[in-house]
């Protein structure tokens, strides 16, 4: 008897056009899949014992410079978290002012994703370098929607990288009147230019893949916003949970091949965070103008192509612009710019949606605002395992590719989730001791 | 009337990686020397591509100053034309950012888009650790002040010439 053993084995050193370093393992053997490792390998990042010590009012400067993309989405999870275990809330129109930054920030990150790092693999280019050349009309459009992303930032948040201007209890100052009016006219025209890459994305010839059928899709809900600031944590799956409950129903766990946590639900199965999975549990508060175009795209929210998470990416886009006029339209400086928040000894939980998926924060600080723990989950390491299970599933159905051609689907699906490995790169049980 | 800044400096790096915080240090102290200057534009970015090119928007000189990793001396300063970059000398392919993408790759979108000012300069202070923690080591701090210097008197003529 002959035995036909057939081993194939490809490995990406590093991936590109993803935030970060990292790597994927493939392993077939007997024409069958052994093993998917999305290896990450950037250092550790030691941010939550780099706070213990910390004053309670730091967080938000230190935990923005996890990641240069998504500084606001840190801010605004810390901010939250330690107003509770202070047991502040902000006045409403600061809350507002925390929403118009969201939306600079995902409009910043989702038009860099769409167009340099996601887009080359539709349109056939190996960089986002390469595909500006022959597109330049549409990387100058998105370099221009990119612009006023960072000008909201800068606006609001007192510069475009790595905002100074948030505290915990709201801002240290608020923008002028007349600073937003003009925002607002360029904004209408950003506006403009989101719809238009939109409908330039829904041309791009889309894989056909779904999700495993077990793969729980994960986002905040709030009563009437998309949630950028969520109130509660929902899920597919009947999932319907407040934010001090999160460790009740979702954990974090330590494997051989990462340096990144992976997240896992406590109930079991994998489950996803991130656009998609906003849009299943949202679709019904997105902004007019951006659920009209997403309807006449054709997405749904019953939608589970990961590929076509970028067109969620730019229907998000849409939204955010859309927001960001009406919050600029509307604008009135605030009575206050912050609120005062006094330290106590306590422990406080927040979350907002960062634009790669739910992002939470938990610190506990002592009666003279001092952090004695802090605990971060990035989306990156909630969607590992998620990502895992889709390669495997996309190469289950794709062993018919020779090597270059899979290790090019598999590359382009992990760039469907748009990792930010920087961000997920930080270590839990790092102690720092101070004398 | 508001006219686009002359001289735009950049200083790329992470003040929580130890001597990667040398550029934000040298960028301060710049700003210190040069005072209420509104046609020099400072900034401080993390080394996303297309955030640099976006940065130098409107200014025809641009200055880079970032750490470097290489086997030359602790506090040791490179210049370089920024055009350069990973071409006379590959240990500065991966100046501008930890990522896979980088200030080369900045350069190079730039170019590809016509948005390359018309001088690029990069300035490179050596490094000795990029671990996590705050502050510089003390060789690298001692050579704040002289790239500080260095900067300034590269910007000064061309403000001069401005007037």
């Amino acid at each position: 008897m002959t035995h036909e053993y057939r081993a194939r084995r490809f490995e990406v050193e590093a991936l590109t056009r993803v935030e970060g370093e990292g790597g994927l393992i493939v392993e077939v053997r007997d024409g069958e899949l052994a093993d998917v490792r999305l290896r990450i390998f950037e250092p550790p990042r030691f941010f939550e014992g780099f706070l213990a010590g910390r004053h309670f009012t730091e967080p938000p400067d230190i935990t923005a410079r996890i990641c240069g993309i998504c500084p606001v989405a840190y801010q605004m999870s810390a901010c939250q978290a330690l107003e509770a275990a202070c047991g502040v809330e902000v006045d409403d129109d600061i809350r507002t002012l925390r929403h118009l930054l969201y939306c600079g920030e995902w409009i910043e990150s989702h038009v860099l994703h769409v167009h340099l790092l996601h887009a080359p693999d539709f349109l056939g280019y190996p960089s986002g370098l390469a595909m500006a050349v022959d597109h330049r009309a549409e990387v100058e459009r998105g370099l221009r929607l990119k612009k006023i992303g960072n000008r909201i930032v800068e606006v609001v948040g007192g510069r475009a990288v790595h905002p100074v201007n948030v505290r915990v209890g709201g801002f240290y100052s608020a923008p002028s009147t007349a600073t937003l009016r003009e925002l607002a006219v360029e904004l209408r025209q950003a506006l403009t230019d989101a719809i238009d890459v939109a409908r330039w994305v829904a041309t791009f010839d889309m894989p056909d893949h779904e999700l495993p059928d077990g793969t729980a899709l994960v986002a905040l809900r709030h009563p009437t916003e998309y949630p950028m600031l969520g109130e509660r944590l929902v899920s597919t799956t009947g999932l319907d949970i407040g934010v001090d409950e999160y460790p009740e129903h979702f954990a974090e766990v330590q494997v051989e091949h990462s340096t990144a946590l992976h997240g896992s639900m406590l109930a079991g199965g994998d489950y996803l965070v991130g656009p998609l999975a906003r849009f299943a549990l949202n679709a019904d508060h997105l902004a007019p103008t951006a659920a009209a175009l997403a309807a006449e795209l054709g997405l749904d929210p019953g939608e589970r192509n990961p590929f076509r998470s970028i067109l969620v990416r730019a229907i998000e886009t849409v939204h955010a612009c859309e927001v960001a006029v009406a919050i600029a339209e509307a604008y009135a400086v605030p009575a206050r710019a912050s609120v005062p928040v006094e330290p106590r000894a306590a422990a406080g939980c927040g979350w907002s949606e960062a634009p790669r998926g739910l992002l939470w924060h938990r610190y506990e600080i002592d009666g003279d605002g001092r952090i004695a723990a802090a605990r971060i989950v990035p989306p990156t390491s909630q969607n590992q395992p998620a990502i895992e299970h889709d390669l495997a599933h996309l190469i289950g159905h794709s062993m018919h590719l020779d090597d270059d051609e899979l290790e090019a689907v598999c590359e382009q699906a992990v760039r469907n989730y748009d990792p930010c490995i920087s961000c997920a790169t930080h270590f839990l049980d790092m102690r720092i001791h101070r004398s | 009337m508001t006219t686009a800044p002359v001289v735009t400096v950049i200083a790329v790096g992470n003040p929580y990686r130890s001597d990667d915080a040398v550029g934000a240090a040298v960028l301060a102290e710049v700003a210190a020397r040069l005072g209420d200057e509104t046609r020099v534009r400072l900034a401080e970015l993390d080394g996303e591509p297309v955030g640099i090119v976006q940065a130098w928007e409107g200014s025809s000189i641009v200055w880079i100053v970032d750490a470097t990793s290489s086997d030359r001396p602790t506090g040791s300063l490179q210049e370089l034309d920024a055009r350069e970059l990973g071409v006379s000398d590959p240990s500065w392919r991966g100046v501008g950012g930890g990522h896979a993408l980088g200030l080369r790759e900045a350069v190079e979108f730039a170019g590809a888009l016509d948005r390359l000012p018309a001088e690029l300069r990069v300035l490179g202070i050596e490094g000795e650790t990029f671990d996590h923690g705050e502050g510089l080591t003390p060789t690298v701090a001692e050579a704040v002040s002289v790239a500080a210097a260095r900067l300034v008197a590269a910007i000064r003529p061309h403000l001069e010439r401005a007037h």
